[in-house]
C-alpha cells in the first residue's frame, strides 16, 4: 500500500505546483514546448536532494545510537565531552578566553559562550569538584546529550594535516577514498524511505545494490596496496580474500529474496509483502540470518573486521589515512552499515508497512490514525532497531575471528545454507504461495493460508525456524572433551615448534 | 611465497608495552620471531645501590606499573631476610590481603588488555570498572592509586583504615559474582573459544627449561606456586589451592588454558582475602596506630658487609626473585647489590618462539595470553 505522504508527486506529478509554476513561466516563451521537460528536471533535482540530506542526516542518529548503545554495553557514560571542553567551559570556567583571538575581537562569541555557560552550566554550583570529575555538563542534560559529539570528530578530522606516505603510489592512494565514497554513496540513490520517497527506482535495484556494494572492496584493496605499509598490504589482501567467502551467500540470499517476491525491485517486493500478507521475516528467517552476518561481513564490522582488525594491523588497510579521507573513509563505513539496515527494514521487515497495518487501517478511526503515521519515520525507526539489536549488539559483545576461519565458515557454513534457502524460497513460491488471494490495496492480501488456517505458513515457519535455532543452542554436550582443532595446513604445523629444541 | 619481516613495535597495540616483535611472516603465516627488549631500561638495580633500604620500595613499586604491591612485597621480603627483621602476624596478614587484592587488580588489568587482543572491547572498559573497585581498596591503603610504598621493612606502613574490610568484604562478594558475568559472555562465545581453543600451545617441559613460572606454566598442568610450595607470608594458614588446569593436549597449555587458570585464580583470591580478613589476629576492624608494635616493628637499617638476603615470591605472573647483599655505602646503610629476577623476562622470549607456525591474528591471542609487562621485563 503506498504511502499517503508522496514527495515525488508534489515535485513530479502532473499538475503538481513545480510543474504549473513552470509552465506558466516559460509561456509564451521559446522553452514553452519544453516545460514538462523543464520541470521534471527541476523536481527531480529537488527530490534528489531531499532524499539524500534525509539519508544523510538522518544517519547521524546510528552513530549517537552507537554510543550510546556502546555506552550502555559497556557500563560507561558516553563520551560527552569534547566540543563542552573546547567551546563552553563549565560552571562559569573557560578554557580561557579564546575568543579574543579571533579576527574583530570575537565579541558575539564570547557573548554566546558565556550565555550559554550561565544558562546550560552545570546547575549545581556549590559542588564545581564533583562535577567536573564526574564530566558533568549541559552535554550531559541537554535533549540529545553526546549527539554533537560526531561534529566535533569531523571538525578533528577536517583540521589534521593529510600525508601521503613516502614512496607509496601517489595516484592510487588519493584515487582509493574517492572510489569507496562515491561508490559507497551511489546505494542512497536506490533506498527508499517510503513508496514516495526516493531519489531513484531502477527496475533491477537489488542487483543495483549488490553491485554498488561489491565496488568498495576493490577500493580497499587498492588503499591498502598502494599505502606502501605492510600492514596495509595485509588489510587490503585479507579484504580481498573474504570477499568471496561472504558475497556469494549474501547474493544468494537475495536471489532467494527475488525468488519469494517475484521481483527484482526493492519497492515492488515491500509491496508484495504488504499484498501478500505477511513480512519475509517470517517466511524465510534462515534467509535473515543469513543476510544479516553476510551483511555485518560485507561493512566489515566486528566480528568479521579482519581488514581493520586492530590488535595486530594496527588500523589495517586504513592505517596510512589521516584528516578528512580518514573521516570519509569512516564515514562510508557507516553509511553501508545504514544502508544494510535499510535493506533488512526493506527485504525482511516490510518497509514502510507498520505492524498489522492491513488488518487495523479496517478499524474504523484507529486505523486511520493508524495510516498517518509518516512510512519514512516508519523506515527509519526499523532500520535503527535493526542497527542497535544486531549491529552494535554484535559488535559490542562478540570478539573477532581469523581469515580461515571465516572462509571456513563462508564456505562450509553459509553457502550451503544459501543454497537450502533459495531451494526453500523455490518451494514456498511453487507450492505454498497462493497468487489469487494477493491484494494489492490497504487492506492486504492473505496468500500465505493454508487450509482455510489464516497466516498458517508464516507462523508455521516461524515455529519451525525457532524450535530448530533452540535445539541447536541447548544440545551441546558439556561433558565431551573440546575439540582443539587447529584447521589450518602450514608448512611447519602449528603448535610443533617447541622452544629451544631446536 | 615471499617472505617479509613486519616489526611490530615498539608502538603496536599487540606489545602492551614498549618492545618490539619482529615476525617473518610467509602470507599470513608466521614463520620465525625475534624479540627485541630494553626500550625502557631504567637502571633500577644500580639506583637502588645509592638508595638505602627503606628508600628502595618505591622503585620497587615502579617495576610493574600493574601489580606495584606485590612487587614492593617482594623487595621487602628479601631485605627482612637481610636485616633479620621481625614482623607481626597482622602486618603479614594485611600484606597478604593487600598482595592478593593487587593480584585481583593486575588479572583484570590483563583480562581487560586480553579482550581488545581478540576483538572484544566490552571486556576491557568492564575490566577496567571492577579493576577501579580493587585500585580504590589498595589507595586506601597506601594513599596513591597505583604506586602505594605500603609494605615497611618489618611491617606495613599503617593499619587498615576504618570500614576497610567491610568494604574488602562486599567489593570482593560483588566480583565473585562478575567473574560468573564474565564467564557468560566470554566461555559461552564460540568466536572467544575458536580464537583461543588450539592457539599458542606451550609445553610444559619446555617452559620448565626455560625458566617460565607462574599461571603460564600452572595453565599446562605443572603445579608449582610459590605460596603453595614455599609458603611465606601466612599463606599456609589460610584456606586456598592454586588453580592448576590440566591441558586438554599433549602439546602443552593453549590460550584457552592460560584464560581459564587467571580466571581460576581471580577465584582463589577472592576467597584468600576474604578468609584472611576472618583469621587475621587483632580483629578486622581494630584500628591501630601508626607504628603500633602491631603492624610494625623496628627493623636495623644496616646489613654488614658480606650478608644477603634473598626473597622467592609469587608475583602476578610468575615467581619475581630479590637477591640483595648488604655492606655498600653509607656503612652498609645501602645495598651493595640488588639484583631482580623477573618472570616476564624469561617468558617474553620464550612466547616469540612458540608463535611459530600461527597465523598474524593468533600473534596478539598468544602474547596477550601470557600476559606481558614490560616494566618488569625491561627494569
Amino acid at each position: 500500500m503506498d504511502d499517503i505522504y508522496d514527495l515525488r508527486s508534489i515535485f513530479l506529478g502532473k499538475d503538481s505546483l513545480v510543474s504549473s509554476l513552470i509552465t506558466s513561466a516559460v509561456e509564451g516563451t521559446a522553452l514553452e514546448d519544453s516545460a514538462s521537460d523543464l520541470s521534471f528536471l527541476v523536481g527531480t533535482f529537488a527530490v534528489v536532494n531531499i532524499v539524500f540530506l534525509m539519508l544523510f542526516f538522518s544517519q547521524f542518529g546510528i552513530l549517537w545510537i552507537e554510543r550510546k548503545a556502546a555506552a550502555r554495553m559497556h557500563d560507561r557514560r558516553g563520551a560527552t565531552t569534547a566540543l563542552r571542553s573546547l567551546w563552553v567551559g563549565e560552571n562559569g570556567v573557560t578554557a580561557g578566553e579564546w575568543w579574543k583571538m579571533l579576527p574583530f575581537g570575537g565579541g558575539i562569541v564570547g557573548a554566546i559562550n558565556k550565555f550559554l555557560n550561565k544558562r546550560f552550566g552545570n546547575r549545581d554550583p556549590k559542588n564545581p569538584t564533583v562535577d567536573r570529575v564526574n564530566n558533568r555538563s549541559w552535554m550531559g542534560y541537554s535533549i540529545l546529550p553526546g549527539f554533537f559529539q560526531n561534529v566535533a570528530d569531523g571538525m578533528k578530522f577536517l583540521l589534521k594535516e593529510h600525508m601521503v606516505p613516502r614512496r607509496a603510489d601517489k595516484l592510487i592512494f588519493e584515487v582509493s577514498p574517492f572510489l569507496i565514497v562515491s561508490s559507497t554513496l551511489l546505494i542512497l540513490g536506490i533506498i527508499p524511505l517510503s513508496s514516495g520517497i526516493y531519489a531513484t527506482n531502477p527496475d533491477l535495484s537489488i542487483l543495483y545494490a549488490i553491485a554498488i556494494f561489491g565496488i568498495a572492496p576493490i577500493g580497499v584493496f587498492f588503499a591498502g596496496w598502494s599505502s606502501n605499509n605492510k600492514y596495509t598490504l595485509i588489510g587490503g589482501i585479507r579484504s580481498a580474500a573474504q570477499l568471496t567467502a561472504y558475497e556469494i551467500p549474501l547474493l544468494l540470499t537475495l536471489l532467494s529474496v527475488a525468488i519469494l517476491s517475484g521481483t527484482f525491485n526493492i519497492i515492488e517486493s515491500i509491496h508484495f509483502q504488504h499484498a501478500a500478507g505477511s513480512w519475509n521475516l517470517f517466511l524465510m528467517p534462515l534467509g535473515a540470518v543469513l543476510f544479516l552476518v553476510t551483511m555485518i561481513a560485507e561493512v566489515e564490522r566486528v566480528p568479521f573486521d579482519m581488514p581493520e582488525a586492530e590488535a595486530e594491523l594496527v588500523e589495517g588497510w586504513w592505517t596510512e589515512y589521516g584528516g578528512m579521507r580518514f573521516g570519509m573513509l569512516f564515514m562510508a563505513e557507516y553509511i553501508r552499515t545504514y544502508a544494510a539496515c535499510f535493506l533488512f527494514t526493506h527485504f525482511f521487515l516490510g518497509g514502510w508497512h507498520l505492524p498489522f497495518q492491513g488488518t487495523i487501517s479496517q478499524i474504523p478511526v484507529l486505523g486511520d490514525a493508524y495510516v498517518l503515521i509518516p512510512g519514512a519515520l516508519v523506515v527509519l525507526l526499523k532500520t535503527w532497531l535493526v542497527f542497535l539489536v544486531v549491529f552494535v549488539w554484535a559488535r559490542f559483545s562478540l570478539a573477532r575471528i581469523r581469515t580461515d576461519q571465516i572462509l571456513e565458515f563462508g564456505w562450509r557454513m553459509l553457502l550451503p545454507l544459501a543454497v537450502v534457502q533459495v531451494i526453500l524460497s523455490v518451494v514456498y513460491r511453487l507450492y505454498l504461495f497462493q497468487p489469487d488471494n494477493m491484494s494489492y490495496t490497504a487492506e492486504g492480501g492473505n496468500a500465505w493460508d493454508a487450509w482455510g488456517i489464516p497466516m498458517f505458513i508464516p507462523i508455521a515457519t516461524t515455529v519451525l525456524w525457532l524450535a530448530v535455532f533452540y535445539v541447536l543452542l541447548n544440545d551441546e554436550d558439556k561433558d565431551a572433551a573440546p575439540d582443539r582443532m587447529y584447521h589450518v595446513h602450514t608448512l611447519q604445523a602449528a603448535g610443533t615448534h617447541i622452544p629451544g629444541k631446536d | 611465497m615471499a617472505q617479509m619481516w613486519i616489526t611490530m613495535g615498539p608502538q603496536h597495540p599487540m606489545t602492551h608495552g614498549l618492545w618490539t616483535l619482529r615476525v617473518k611472516v610467509d602470507g599470513e603465516t608466521v614463520v620465525d620471531t625475534e624479540a627485541e627488549l630494553g626500550y625502557i631500561h631504567r637502571g633500577v638495580e644500580k639506583i637502588c645501590e645509592a638508595r638505602d633500604f627503606t628508600q628502595i620500595t618505591p622503585y620497587c613499586d615502579r617495576l610493574c606499573y600493574v601489580s606495584a604491591m606485590t612487587w614492593a612485597n617482594s623487595y621487602i621480603y628479601a631485605a627482612e631476610d637481610l636485616l633479620e627483621a621481625e614482623v607481626p602476624a597482622r602486618a603479614e596478614y594485611i600484606r597478604l590481603i593487600s598482595a592478593e587484592i593487587q593480584r585481583l587488580a593486575s588479572h583484570l588489568m590483563w583480562l581487560g588488555a586480553f579482550g581488545p587482543d581478540i576483538g572484544n572491547l566490552t571486556l576491557m572498559t568492564w575490566c577496567m570498572r571492577d579493576r577501579e573497585m580493587f585500585l580504590d581498596l589498595l589507595q586506601e591503603l597506601g594513599g596513591s592509586r597505583m604506586h602505594y610504598n605500603y609494605p615497611r621493612i618489618g611491617g606495613v606502613k599503617r593499619d587498615m583504615p576504618v570500614g576497610f574490610a567491610d568494604r574488602v568484604i562486599a567489593k570482593t562478594k560483588l566480583f565473585e559474582k562478575r567473574l560468573d558475568e564474565y564467564e557468560m559472555m566470554l566461555d559461552q562465545s564460540t568466536i572467544w573459544l575458536v580464537r583461543l581453543q588450539g592457539v599458542g600451545y606451550a609445553n610444559a617441559e619446555s617452559m620448565v627449561d626455560a625458566g617460565v613460572s607462574g599461571p603460564n606454566v600452572r595453565a599446562a598442568g605443572v603445579n608449582y606456586d610459590v605460596r603453595w610450595a614455599h609458603p611465606y607470608s601466612v599463606y599456609d594458614e589460610i584456606d586456598w589451592e592454586p588453580s592448576v588446569e590440566k591441558p586438554t593436549s599433549v602439546k602443552g597449555a593453549d590460550c584457552f588454558d592460560r584464560y581459564r587458570v587467571r580466571m581460576e585464580e581471580m577465584r582463589q583470591s577472592c576467597r584468600m582475602v576474604l578468609d584472611a580478613l576472618n583469621k587475621i589476629p587483632g580483629g578486622k576492624n581494630t584500628n591501630y596506630a601508626s607504628g603500633d608494635e602491631m603492624i610494625l616493628t623496628k627493623a636495623p637499617t644496616r646489613a654488614p658487609e658480606g650478608a644477603t638476603g634473598f626473597s622467592n615470591y609469587e608475583c602476578t605472573r610468575g615467581a619475581s626473585q630479590f637477591h640483595v647483599q648488604g655492606g655498600g655505602e653509607g656503612r652498609g646503610k645501602n645495598p651493595y647489590r640488588v639484583s631482580i629476577r623477573s618472570p616476564m623476562f624469561i617468558t617474553i622470549p620464550y612466547v616469540a618462539k612458540t608463535m611459530i607456525g600461527y597465523k598474524i591474528a593468533d600473534i596478539p591471542a598468544i602474547m596477550g595470553s601470557f600476559d606481558p609487562c614490560i616494566g618488569e621485563t625491561d627494569r
